[in-house]
């Protein structure tokens, strides 16, 4: 059962549609995964729609419409209509094609919030491998992150933010298990260490790099890129 | 927003929009989008377009300093609600949280240009507007669906019978059908979703 879950700050930054493409498609491939959080997101999505939009007429003189109006009334919206309706074709209904990608043997379709990202090339080290997703978000970097059965991340910290959505598989680290779905949301002041007995795919994103913690593993510093 | 009605009004001949009340009547605009996907109809879509178009502009002038980018926001979030009306379904959610979605994609999709130089698109992707349960029920790939759907077919107009049946029993694109009937592609298209729209109400809560 998924335990982890975005907190209410990131459900409302995916609703409105401000949080980086990296971010809103780890919620997107949560909620697939999470009634709850789909239900909420829907709820919110009411919420935020009517708010948005009686906003004006809460106050209808305000310098808001106003300044809406100055900014409009040089452009003639009688034409954006008549080119709007001049165009006779209905979108059709999208084809997927399911995009697989292949991961310490394994094979595996990509969520539909990531489907059509540009993936790099595979890195490999020891029982992990690295695709990168090119978002192209500057300081963000977002991967997917395939263990291996048996293959653990090195005890590791980092400034920014972590993000880990497991896909598919499950981990263990000092906290708990972790099952597909589950979202797991670390701050610079927390260390953890996943190991995966059975293998797992994770997708994740950071925004500065690790450092590694721990002894010997401080010499590892190296690979930090590697999952940055 | 009466002000913004006058204005409409004011030089068009051809649609004239009736009076929205200024709050939001989700009701009622959902009937107007459900009239925008079977009809085509215009004049409805004037009427959408009067309420939202002010409201629409005032939030994206918040997220774009240039007013052609909210200005662009507006166009392409009504051109799409124009489009893609047939793809709401007032049992999944209410008319303004549809809108509200479109604006919100048109947005997040213009934003990663500016910020990311990328030209992917993404939004779609992240926020479907149409979940692959409603993609797969449009295959009709079901042996007794087909032959119920194919007694069905005799009962549409011959124009339209033709796309379907090109589309659906003979694989052929809607790019192909458009050459073999020397009709343009737009036109192909209306026919084939509107002859959908027929059969949905025809073959009614079996394909639900």
């Amino acid at each position: 059962m998924i335990k982890h879950h975005p907190t209410q700050d990131l459900l409302q930054g995916f609703v409105t549609g401000e949080l980086p493409a990296s971010l809103s498609a780890a919620i997107a491939m949560h909620n697939d995964m999470c009634p709850s959080c789909a239900k909420k997101t829907a709820q919110m999505m009411d919420a935020q729609a009517s708010q948005s939009f009686e906003e004006l007429d809460m106050h209808p003189d305000s310098v808001d419409e106003q300044s809406a109006m100055a900014v409009t009334s040089s452009f003639d919206f009688d034409d954006m209509i008549g080119a709007i309706v001049a165009d006779e074709a209905v979108a059709s209904i999208p084809i997927r094609q399911p995009k697989t990608v292949t991961m310490g043997d394994k094979d595996y379709v990509l969520p539909q919030a990531i489907e059509i990202v540009e993936l790099g090339s595979l890195s490999h080290l020891g029982k992990l491998t690295r695709a990168r997703l090119q978002l192209g978000e500057g300081k963000i970097h977002t991967s997917l992150l395939h263990i291996q059965p048996g293959g653990e991340v090195p005890e590791h910290t980092h400034k920014g933010y972590e993000l880990t959505l497991l896909l598919d598989g499950e981990f263990d680290d000092d906290e708990g298990h972790y099952v597909a779905g589950d979202f797991i949301m670390l701050d610079g002041t927390r260390t953890h260490q996943p190991r995966s007995e059975h293998g797992c795919l994770c997708f994740t994103v950071v925004n500065e790099p690790l450092k590694f913690t721990q002894g010997l593993n401080r010499l590892l510093n190296p690979i930090g890129p590697f999952i940055y | 927003m009466q002000v913004f009605n006058q204005a409409l009004q004011s030089d068009t001949e051809c649609f004239k929009p009736m009076t929205m009340p200024a709050q939001i009547d989700n009701t009622q605009l959902a009937q107007l989008l459900s009239n925008i996907a079977t009809k085509r109809d215009k004049q409805a879509f004037t009427t959408l377009f009067g309420f939202f178009a002010p409201k629409i502009v005032n939030i994206s002038r918040r997220k774009f300093s240039n007013p052609d980018q909210a200005n662009e926001v507006l166009q392409e979030t009504m051109s799409n609600v124009w489009r893609k009306a047939h793809f709401f379904d007032v049992n999944k959610g209410q008319a303004s949280t549809w809108v509200y979605t479109i604006m919100r994609n048109v947005t997040f999709d213009m934003l990663r240009k500016v910020q990311t130089n990328k030209e992917d698109n993404l939004s779609d992707d992240i926020w479907p507007m149409v979940d692959e349960s409603q993609a797969k029920t449009e295959v009709y790939d079901d042996h007794l669906a087909k032959n119920h759907i194919l007694a069905s077919l005799d009962t549409l107009p011959e124009n339209q019978k033709m796309v379907v049946k090109g589309f659906y029993f003979q694989d052929m694109s809607q790019e192909q059908l458009a050459e073999h009937l020397g009709l343009p592609l737009g036109t192909v298209k209306s026919r084939l979703r509107l002859a959908i729209e027929k059969l949905k109400v025809q073959l009614g809560e079996h394909h639900d």
